[in-house]
């Protein structure tokens, strides 16, 4: 479940591998990615999205690659037809409303057509379906997030002393005390839960997205309650795809088994995703 | 921050610790121990209807159950196993397989990977409502712990096993443990941890109805002392816990523990 791609100016790549108990038990992955982009070469659109279906729902495997997929497919839509961000520079405050606007107004689109599928002909339960949702917008001059879970995002912008910054984006708060517990696109309550955040920045030439499955090896929290991106696993990750190698499958294989190994699964032993893009 | 633009300087900057470019592994990576904990309160009777078999019985499992706990790839850097036993002596925490003084510091939980099993001797009375007490206060303090450092954690179990009726000090029958069921009760409601309660042995009826009341939705009665099987179901549930299973995933496992079939692991 994985390729590499060059589209526009980024290089994008995303693996989703099964954990550990689902490897022991012969479950599939209920984890989804996908990435898609439109526009002309000079406004280019890239969108990726990953998904983490429910554990206690019987088709989570089936709504995480239906989520990623919508999401792609409706943003891609909505953001290339959107005005271009140009002619609204003169206004920081009324742009930042327009975009998380449009990130939230086609979430609900998303959404809702999540809905509809799932519940089919009527005797579907979309609930059945139940997943999370994380989406990246990478526009021609802004990046937006916006999802429902766990999922969460890291930038790389800037440098200090020649070292590149990595930058954990905004994240909800937990929707309980308990890890294992968050909200799915199918929850009554989703709608409340939409996290949206937008970023105007140059210097952005890397960003990764992924499901919880990777929270405790890609954030850090050093002995205090606040998340940080661990610096050592975000200048692997994002190293492997600024400069590839001559095989991609052999990339792939080589990312698979981090994803895989035992020290991975030891920090969590759920469903792991990775979808990143390196500006070219 | 909904509505605005997120500016980089306004999150803390984490540099990276080595730009030195490296295509074919990822073998540089350093990982902190943050897995996501689950805290795991065994609570047990080691009082004197336990002696002899019983008592050597519970030693040998717990033995076996520490090492496929060390086995587990998942459950050995997550679960945090405490013990509590009442008997002998009164109500006493274990930190592994050292006894702690009262007011002894320190959390008695000990990472699975690194826990190995305390050695019971059966004497003494049944204090099981002090020792249930003890285990909402060491979990309530053990997330206090987890949250101050910064880690996730699932929804910590109790499991309580006993042969006998609450009794107080003196080993008379005490009804003190009628306190603990609104208690209960309430710390379940709020989902502050799931408690079962396993009445082994020769327990009577009227102690059957001492779990029932404290654990309404998991109690059971074993025949014999099948304490392997319990542990085994403590960690079947513990699996079900890291996958984010839903109550009737825990109601099934419990159901076929107490019917003694042993395919909770399918």
């Amino acid at each position: 479940m994985a390729a590499a791609a060059r589209r526009g100016t980024w290089r994008t790549h995303g693996i989703s591998v099964e954990g550990y108990r689902h490897r022991r038990e012969g479950l599939p992955c209920q984890d989804a990615w996908h990435e898609a982009s439109a526009g002309p070469a000079n406004a280019r659109v890239t969108v990726l999205a990953v998904a983490d279906g429910a554990g206690s729902r019987p088709y989570s495997d089936q709504g995480s690659k239906l989520a990623v997929r919508l999401a792609t497919a409706y943003y891609t839509d909505r953001v290339a037809a959107a005005p271009p961000l140009g002619d609204r520079r003169g206004n920081l405050a009324e742009s930042a409303r327009a975009v998380h606007r449009l990130l939230a107004d086609t979430f609900h689109e998303v959404r809702d057509e999540f809905l509809d599928r799932t519940r089919g002909d009527g005797s579907g339960r979309p609930d059945d379906y139940a997943t999370t949702l994380t989406v990246v917008v990478l526009a021609p001059d802004w990046l937006g997030t916006v999802g429902v879970g766990d999922g969460f995002v890291i930038l790389r912008a800037g440098s200090e002393d020649g070292k590149p910054q990595f930058h954990l984006l905004p994240q909800p708060a937990p929707a309980s005390e308990y890890s294992n517990e968050t909200v799915f696109l199918t929850s009554p309550e989703a709608p409340d839960w939409i996290h949206t955040a937008c970023v105007r920045d140059a210097d952005v030439d890397g960003v990764f997205l992924s499901t919880d499955g990777l929270a405790q090896a890609a954030l850090s929290s050093a002995g205090n309650p606040r998340q940080e991106p661990n610096a050592s696993f975000a200048t692997a990750v994002f190293r492997s795809l600024d400069n590839p190698g001559p095989d991609p499958e052999e990339d792939n294989a080589a990312l698979a088994n981090l994803l895989r190994s035992d020290r991975l699964t030891a920090l969590n032993a759920d469903d792991k995703t990775l979808l990143r893009a390196v500006r070219r | 921050m909904a509505g605005s633009w997120w500016d980089r300087d306004r999150s803390q900057d984490h540099t990276a610790p080595n730009p030195n470019v490296r295509h074919d592994a990822y073998a540089d990576i350093d990982f902190e121990n943050n897995a996501q904990r689950l805290p795991l309160v065994l609570c047990l009777d080691t009082s004197s209807s336990m002696a002899g078999l019983p008592i050597s019985t519970l030693n040998d499992a717990m033995r076996m159950w520490a090492q496929e706990l060390h086995d587990d790839v998942s459950l050995s850097a997550s679960v945090e196993v405490a013990v509590i036993t009442f008997g002998g002596i009164g109500v006493r925490a274990w930190r592994g397989p050292q006894m702690l003084a009262p007011g002894q510091p320190g959390t008695p939980f000990v990472p699975a990977h690194a826990f190995h099993a305390p050695q019971f001797e059966a004497a003494g009375v049944t204090l099981l409502t002090e020792a249930l007490d003890m285990a909402m206060q060491i979990v309530a303090e053990r997330k206090q712990e987890l949250r101050a450092a910064g880690l996730q954690y699932y929804r910590p179990q109790i499991c309580l096993m006993t042969d006998g009726l609450p009794t107080d000090t003196e080993g008379q029958l005490s009804d003190s443990w009628h306190r603990l069921g609104p208690v209960l009760a309430a710390e379940q409601e709020k989902r502050h941890f799931r408690l079962y309660a396993i009445g082994v042995g020769g327990i009577s009826q009227q102690g059957l109805d001492v779990l029932r009341a404290l654990a309404p939705a998991f109690h059971a009665h074993l025949h014999g002392f099948p304490f392997k099987q319990l542990l085994a179901m403590m960690s079947a549930s513990a699996n079900a816990e890291q996958k984010g299973a839903g109550d009737e995933v825990f109601e099934k496992i419990f159901h076929q523990f107490r019917t003694q079939r042993s395919a909770w692991e399918s």
